[in-house]
């Protein structure tokens, strides 16, 4: 396998930040009950993460490792206050409904984690796609749990209304405490999925 | 003389420059957005304005909202520092609207309340800024919520009570109440007082016209 399609392969399944590094979890819990919110955290982690690793790894052989950790949030927040200004600038109803989501991406593991374990000792493009592929592993997650929460919480997707007025809205599934039973049954179903595979592997 | 990585100096230099050259990076993107940026600050206030009237719904174009704002709405001197008010006339009737800035769970919370000039019956609610629990207080911004105070009969304290209810909105305009938020009751408390305040506002404002 080619390095790119296994940093790839990692991102999306292998080492997903979901449910194999455990990472960037705080966000899972806060945004997925609202597909919209959701996708727009999935875009903004994603490009920071790309963007930040392969900023990182272009200066990490001139950086010194006493100040690397510090750099390196310097190096996320710029491209999360950029996303920032961007969506303020020219797409201010987004912007407006997202509100402190967007500040927050700085703070996800997932960033700091990719950072301090791939970029750092790998080539800019292939921490690109490391970046790239951790974010998109993440977002796939979190769509599927935030489909599930917004449809059995509010019964709409993307704010689009999907049943009939006698449906009762799952209110547990609009707080906090659903996202955290949901994680738990991903987490659960996908190791459970990749250890049969691994065995089935093995008797081969 | 060459610097060592991990010496002292180098790292005092290169965190100095690492930092100068991010944060102009983000100054240059920041100064070239400012205008945009305001613009549209302007504007959103324009729109919350019109729409709290009800001279404005989403399906209206930007250029329409500027229009019917600098034709219908007259903007009145500053009630008391901090607090805006609007005068516009609807049919034969003046009403007022108030653009007020009070507490939340986060954050301040701004929203624009229209109503008649003795403070009977509120005409719009708009959330113009706030920064509650996106999902769940943040809520308060969306249209089932602000729809609730729309036509909605004032209580004879002054008040419009925001409780618990079935969280999908009140549709009775007589009993002064809207739904709160479900799991979001503080914030749901926090419009309540600011409902009352910029009601309040209107009532002065309206005495004195």
């Amino acid at each position: 396998m080619s390095p790119t399609r296994k940093v790839l392969k990692d991102g999306l399944w292998t080492n997903n930040p979901i449910f194999v590094q455990v990472l960037g979890i705080c966000s899972t819990l806060a945004v997925t009950n609202n597909l919209r919110n959701t996708l727009i955290m999935v875009l903004g982690v994603t490009f920071a993460t790309a963007m930040g690793s392969l900023t990182l790894a272009f200066m990490k052989d001139v950086m010194p490792r006493k100040v690397r950790m510090i750099v390196t949030v310097l190096i996320h927040s710029f491209y999360v206050i950029i996303v920032d200004i961007l969506l303020k600038a020219y797409q201010p109803a987004i912007s407006k409904q997202l509100g402190p989501y967007v500040g927050l991406i700085i703070t996800n593991c997932i960033l700091m984690g990719r950072a301090e374990a791939f970029a750092n000792a790998n080539k800019p493009g292939l921490s690109f796609i490391d970046g790239l592929a951790n974010g998109l592993g993440y977002g796939w997650v979190l769509v599927c749990i935030a489909f599930i929460r917004e449809f059995l919480g509010f019964g709409s997707l993307l704010g689009i209304k999907l049943v009939g007025e006698g449906f009762t809205p799952w209110t547990i599934m609009v707080m906090a405490p659903s996202a955290f039973f949901l994680v738990a049954i991903f987490l659960w179903g996908a190791n459970t999925w990749k250890a049969k595979a691994s065995q089935g592997g093995q008797k081969k | 003389m060459k610097l060592k990585k991990e010496s002292i100096g180098y790292v005092v230099i290169f965190t100095f420059v690492v930092c100068m050259a991010f944060v102009v990076l983000l100054a240059l993107a920041n100064q070239v957005t400012l205008a945009r940026v305001k613009a549209n600050q302007q504007y959103a206030s324009h729109y919350a304005v019109l729409k709290a009237f009800g001279l404005a719904d989403p399906e209206t174009s930007r250029d329409e909202v500027e229009s019917s704002y600098s034709s219908k709405v007259k903007e009145l001197p500053e009630p008391s520092p901090g607090l805006s008010a609007y005068l516009s006339t609807i049919g034969e009737s003046p009403y007022i609207a108030v653009k007020i800035t009070n507490p939340g769970l986060w954050g301040p919370i701004t929203a624009i309340l229209a109503a008649d000039p003795k403070a009977e019956r509120i005409l719009g609610l708009e959330i113009l800024d706030q920064q509650e629990t996106p999902g769940l207080g943040g809520r308060i911004g969306e249209a089932w919520f602000t729809d609730q105070f729309k036509d909605e009969k004032v209580g004879t304290d002054g008040k419009v009570s925001v409780s618990q209810g079935s969280g999908k909105g009140d549709p009775d305009k007589e009993n002064s109440r809207a739904d709160a938020v479900t799991g979001a009751s503080r914030t749901s408390e926090f419009v309540q007082t600011l409902v009352a305040k910029a009601l309040s506002a209107v009532k002065e404002i309206g005495g004195s016209l």
